[in-house]
């Protein structure tokens, strides 16, 4: 088996369709790319052919949006074997998946459902975390994602939630900055409460993405640029956990690749201020 | 306090089919917006998210009835053929069918075929590769065999038929067409062969003959008999060329020959 290179704590940005025969041909400085796992979830042809091209000269990250760790269905076993036959096909760098659900009665909504954060669900998705993990033979990021309701019922802070998930499993977090902005202002908490609560060893991957306001709510669309409060919030995070591999994700009306790697430099250049900090 | 289980099964109801009859039981925050309010944010998504992957797939579909209308159309189709997957590569396939039954499309009889041709062209974009055909295997066979070959097409392959002039309405609706945009419904109907070469997917219209050797190979057909069927759809039938051109084309990938008999010994 190839070496695994884990995922270099600098900017990347995520990997999707109108820019793949670029990257893969031009080579441009980047420093990973993140790719979803589900597109390459496809028996052949040149979408595969292309990703293990730039697999050859970039780190790569398969980050999942349908296992659904969530749902009060069992686990896709399907699924779980597609995407351990990718991962042994391409030997990416890390493996993610979110903190949601997506299926119920065999129906699935494609789409990133929030928990209730009750102690029911979280023994059930702490039992997928392992089931997961001990399938792929490795450590999988678990990404805390945005939500636009809550439970009355809800026990356990969102925080808490995450970081008691990456304990008791002992799963690496995909910290989701962007994510964390927008519950803070959908759901009035404060976001310092919540890094401050993440263990800064557990974070593996930090994402950055845009948001759009819709009425007093703030939805995920990961459709602009990263918004200025979240920069801000990134800073406090990087000074918390240390400098951590950081993408920018951009997935509705993307842009020409200079954006996406402007706004990757944007983050490299608050990852080396970090640590040019710490070297004085 | 609901399960689990109740408040997904509640939620999935709400935003797919906008039935919010469980919402109250859910006990979602109401604080600044109401609970209809926050899950038609899930449903916006939820819906777009189909209605965009299916826009990719069926392009020319969606060009032909118009954005409201495919935006309408698939609404109802994910109602009725919900995706069961976690991803959407293979999500879709009803469509055609759907099409063919959903009231507000009447008026446009072709349209079921074009989302077929175009359903075909989308899957064998993501089909499986195939190694090159042997043909040093091919020319080892004695020729005794070669009636009860049977060839094995590129997973790729995908043969679509219509009553209706679908290339030519799939031609004058690609984004880059520039010319006459008429279609007479009336020129006559399709034979098409749908496949992924080196270059990528390409659609090919089929004579008669082909088509009915390529059908025949299609339900592993043997080739004595697949040769009799084209022949007879198109006589004079050039065999050996059709075959040449098809495996350099890599439609045809392989072959199974069958095993020489017990009783048979090699001479």
């Amino acid at each position: 088996m190839a070496f695994l290179r884990a995922l270099p704590a600098v900017a990347g940005i995520g990997l999707r369709a109108p820019h793949v025969a670029r990257v893969r041909d031009s080579r441009p400085p980047i420093g990973w790319v993140e790719v979803h796992s589900e597109n390459y979830f496809v028996d052949g042809g040149p979408a595969l052919t292309a990703l293990e091209a730039i697999r050859a000269d970039y780190p790569v990250s398969l980050h999942g949006v349908g296992l659904s760790l969530g749902s009060a269905d069992p686990l896709d076993g399907e699924h779980l074997a597609r995407l351990k036959r990718l991962a042994a096909r391409i030997e990416p760098s890390a493996v993610s998946e979110h903190l949601c659900w997506s299926h119920v009665d065999g129906r699935h909504l494609n789409d990133l459902m929030p928990l209730p954060l009750t102690d029911e669900a979280l023994a059930l998705i702490c039992d997928r975390v392992d089931a997961v993990q001990s399938a792929l033979g490795r450590a999988l990021l678990v990404e805390n994602v945005s939500s636009y309701l809550r439970f009355a019922d809800d026990a356990i802070a969102e925080w808490d939630f995450v970081a008691a998930v990456a304990r008791k499993t002992g799963c690496k977090l995909l910290f989701d900055i962007n994510n964390v902005y927008v519950n803070a202002v959908n759901h009035g908490f404060d976001p310092q409460a919540y890094l401050a609560a993440i263990p800064a060893e557990q974070v593996a991957e930090i994402h950055l993405a845009g948001f759009e306001a819709r009425g007093p709510c703030l939805i995920d669309t990961h459709g602009s640029r990263v918004a200025p409060p979240v920069w801000a919030l990134y800073r406090d995070a990087i000074d918390r956990f240390g400098p951590k591999p950081t993408l920018i994700e951009w997935d509705t009306d993307i842009p020409a690749l200079e954006i996406l790697l402007d706004e990757a430099s944007k983050a490299q250049t608050i990852l080396t201020e970090h640590r040019d900090a710490l070297a004085v | 306090m609901p399960s689990l289980f109740e408040i997904q099964r509640g939620m999935s109801a709400a935003t797919i089919f906008g039935d919010r009859t469980a919402l109250s039981a859910l006990g979602i925050v109401t604080d600044t917006m109401s609970a209809s309010e926050r899950i038609d944010i899930y449903r916006n998504n939820v819906l777009g998210h189909y209605r965009k992957a299916l826009a990719a797939t069926f392009p020319v579909v969606r060009r032909l009835v118009g954005a409201a209308f495919f935006d309408a159309a698939v609404d109802a189709f994910v109602r009725v053929h919900p995706s069961t997957r976690g991803d959407v590569n293979r999500y879709g396939g009803e469509l055609p069918r759907f099409l063919a039954s959903y009231g507000p499309a009447r008026a446009l009889p072709y349209l079921p075929d074009v989302a077929r041709l175009e359903w075909a062209i989308d899957q064998a974009g993501i089909d499986a590769d195939a190694p090159p055909f042997n043909l040093a295997a091919l020319a080892a066979l004695r020729e005794d065999a070669h009636a009860m070959l049977r060839f094995v097409l590129h997973p790729s392959v995908r043969l679509v038929q219509s009553r209706y002039p679908i290339l030519h309405i799939w031609q004058v609706n690609q984004p880059a067409f520039e010319g006459a945009a008429d279609v007479d419904l009336g020129e006559g109907g399709d034979s098409l062969l749908v496949a992924r070469g080196a270059l990528g997917v390409a659609v090919e219209r089929l004579g008669p003959g082909e088509a009915a050797l390529l059908r025949a190979f299609a339900a592993n057909v043997p080739l004595g008999k697949a040769a009799s069927r084209a022949v007879a759809a198109e006589p004079p039938f050039d065999l050996p060329a059709a075959l040449r051109r098809h495996v350099a084309n890599q439609v045809l990938v392989g072959f199974d020959a069958p095993q020489p008999s017990a009783g048979e010994c090699p001479r």
